[in-house]
């Protein structure tokens, strides 16, 4: 399989997961866009591989590590990215994915030159508690549970919608999966940077090629909806067991969003 | 190994949720694909789509890998990260008596994490069965057990431990 394909697959999830890990709210959102400009690499190239005739699949072999600060992650990240750069040939989306790359080691680079940028890293320390939030011990492990559940469901959409759709010929098709993409990554991102704040934030586990080489699309869909339904109904419980409105609120509004995704899903029946 | 240990052992968990559980969701033990199994086996929820995938290698005496992975739920996850750690380098016949004593370590199985263990202990079984057909000369990609019971979501009220 494309040893390429996989070393962007995780340099997505690096990029994404550091993400997650840094407090500081400027940074994040930028490794965040920077994230999501790296998952178009991926699919960029997930094209160029089909378009000649090879394929690719989703398995991975790096963990996500701990890092106590900000800087051990800056300089993780310029490492990995220095890395991959090494596997790129010379081609037009090569060199553009390079010029991204390059451009954030650069910001990254700046970052590191200002010590004022350094804090330590709170996503990992265990501590399971929200800020300002005072969860009892049943709903600290029923949000928990939820996180992990659903951060590890998101990615698994985000990775069988993106292959499905890298696959289609079907226009409507494409735009749906598309749809389902962008808001999974918004799930995954809720998910991921409120694990962060728990301090329990892990990669979610690698996909099965069971999971995503699908050959009875119906069957997948109809499954596909079951699903949803299931995690609307893990929303309304979620929102309803951890007694705080604003919490509420939140895992009320995923549960909303949950309906559109099934009618887009139907569409995928017709 | 050691290192996924130190993430939960170096730190102070509130209490709750049993930290080894909480080990296993975050880090599961033997996940993953061995790349040239003797056996591979499937435990198939053809209702729901949900499966656990076993992959092994068998030594003279015992198992010598052992690899699992699922699509499944958390206490998929938890059921086969315990159990993969408890039979690997173990005797077959141990093996196949060791989900037991996941009951044991957990405490008592609600009906939905004894279907979760069920796929567990099937997909495993499923892998064996395509060592012997092997054996046999029959070429199986894969053997698959299919699922009588789904592990399909808590009915409002249940208990969901």
């Amino acid at each position: 399989m494309n040893k390429l394909y996989q070393i962007k697959h995780e340099l997505w999830l690096d990029i994404l997961f550091a993400s997650f890990a840094v407090n500081d709210p400027v940074i994040k959102e930028r490794l965040y866009d920077f994230s999501m400009i790296a998952f178009r690499h991926m699919k960029w190239l997930g094209g160029a591989i089909l378009e000649a005739g090879d394929d690719y699949n989703y398995d991975r072999s790096k963990m996500l590590l701990k890092r106590n600060c900000n800087f051990d992650i800056f300089k993780y990240l310029i490492e990995e990215i220095k890395t991959a750069q090494t596997h790129y040939d010379d081609n037009v989306l090569m060199a553009r994915i390079s010029t991204d790359e390059s451009y954030l080691v650069e910001y990254l680079s700046a970052l590191l030159s200002n010590s004022a940028n350094d804090a330590k890293v709170t996503a990992f320390n265990m501590h399971r508690k929200l800020p300002n939030k005072t969860l009892d011990v049943t709903q600290t492990d029923s949000l928990t549970i939820f996180l992990f559940e659903e951060s590890y469901k998101e990615y698994e959409l985000i990775l069988v919608y993106a292959y499905m759709q890298a696959r289609t010929d079907n226009l409507l098709h494409f735009n749906v999966f598309q749809d389902l993409i962008d808001e999974s990554h918004f799930h995954l991102k809720s998910f991921g940077n409120m694990m962060a704040q728990m301090g329990i934030l892990a990669l979610p586990r690698e996909l099965h090629e069971l999971t995503y080489k699908v050959t009875d699309i119906e069957k997948f869909i109809i499954n596909g909806i079951q699903e949803e339904e299931n995690a609307k109904e893990e929303c309304r419980a979620l929102a309803e067991a951890v007694n705080d409105t604003e919490l509420s609120q939140f895992f009320d509004f995923i549960n909303y969003q949950e309906n559109y995704h099934i009618e887009l899903m139907k569409k995928l029946l017709k | 190994m050691n290192d996924k240990t130190e993430l939960v052992e170096n730190v102070d968990l509130p209490e709750g949720m049993n930290p080894e559980v909480l080990k296993h969701i975050m880090y599961p033990e033997n996940y993953g694909k061995l790349e040239t199994p003797d056996g591979t086996g499937v435990a198939m929820d053809e209702k729901t789509g949900e499966f656990v995938i076993f992959t092994v290698k068998l030594g003279q005496e015992s198992i010598e890998d052992v690899k699992f992975a699922t699509n499944g739920c958390q206490d998929t996850v938890v059921v086969g990260s315990m159990f993969t750690e408890m039979i690997k380098g173990e005797s077959v016949e141990y093996a196949k008596k060791a989900i037991s004593k996941i009951e044991e370590k957990l405490g008592t199985l609600s009906a939905q994490q004894k279907i979760c263990a069920d796929m567990v202990f099937n997909g495993f079984i499923a892998s064996l069965i395509n060592v012997a057909n092997l054996a046999q000369g029959e070429k199986e990609e894969m053997h698959v057990i299919k699922s009588e019971e789904s592990c399909e979501i808590t009915p409002q009220g249940e208990e969901n431990e």
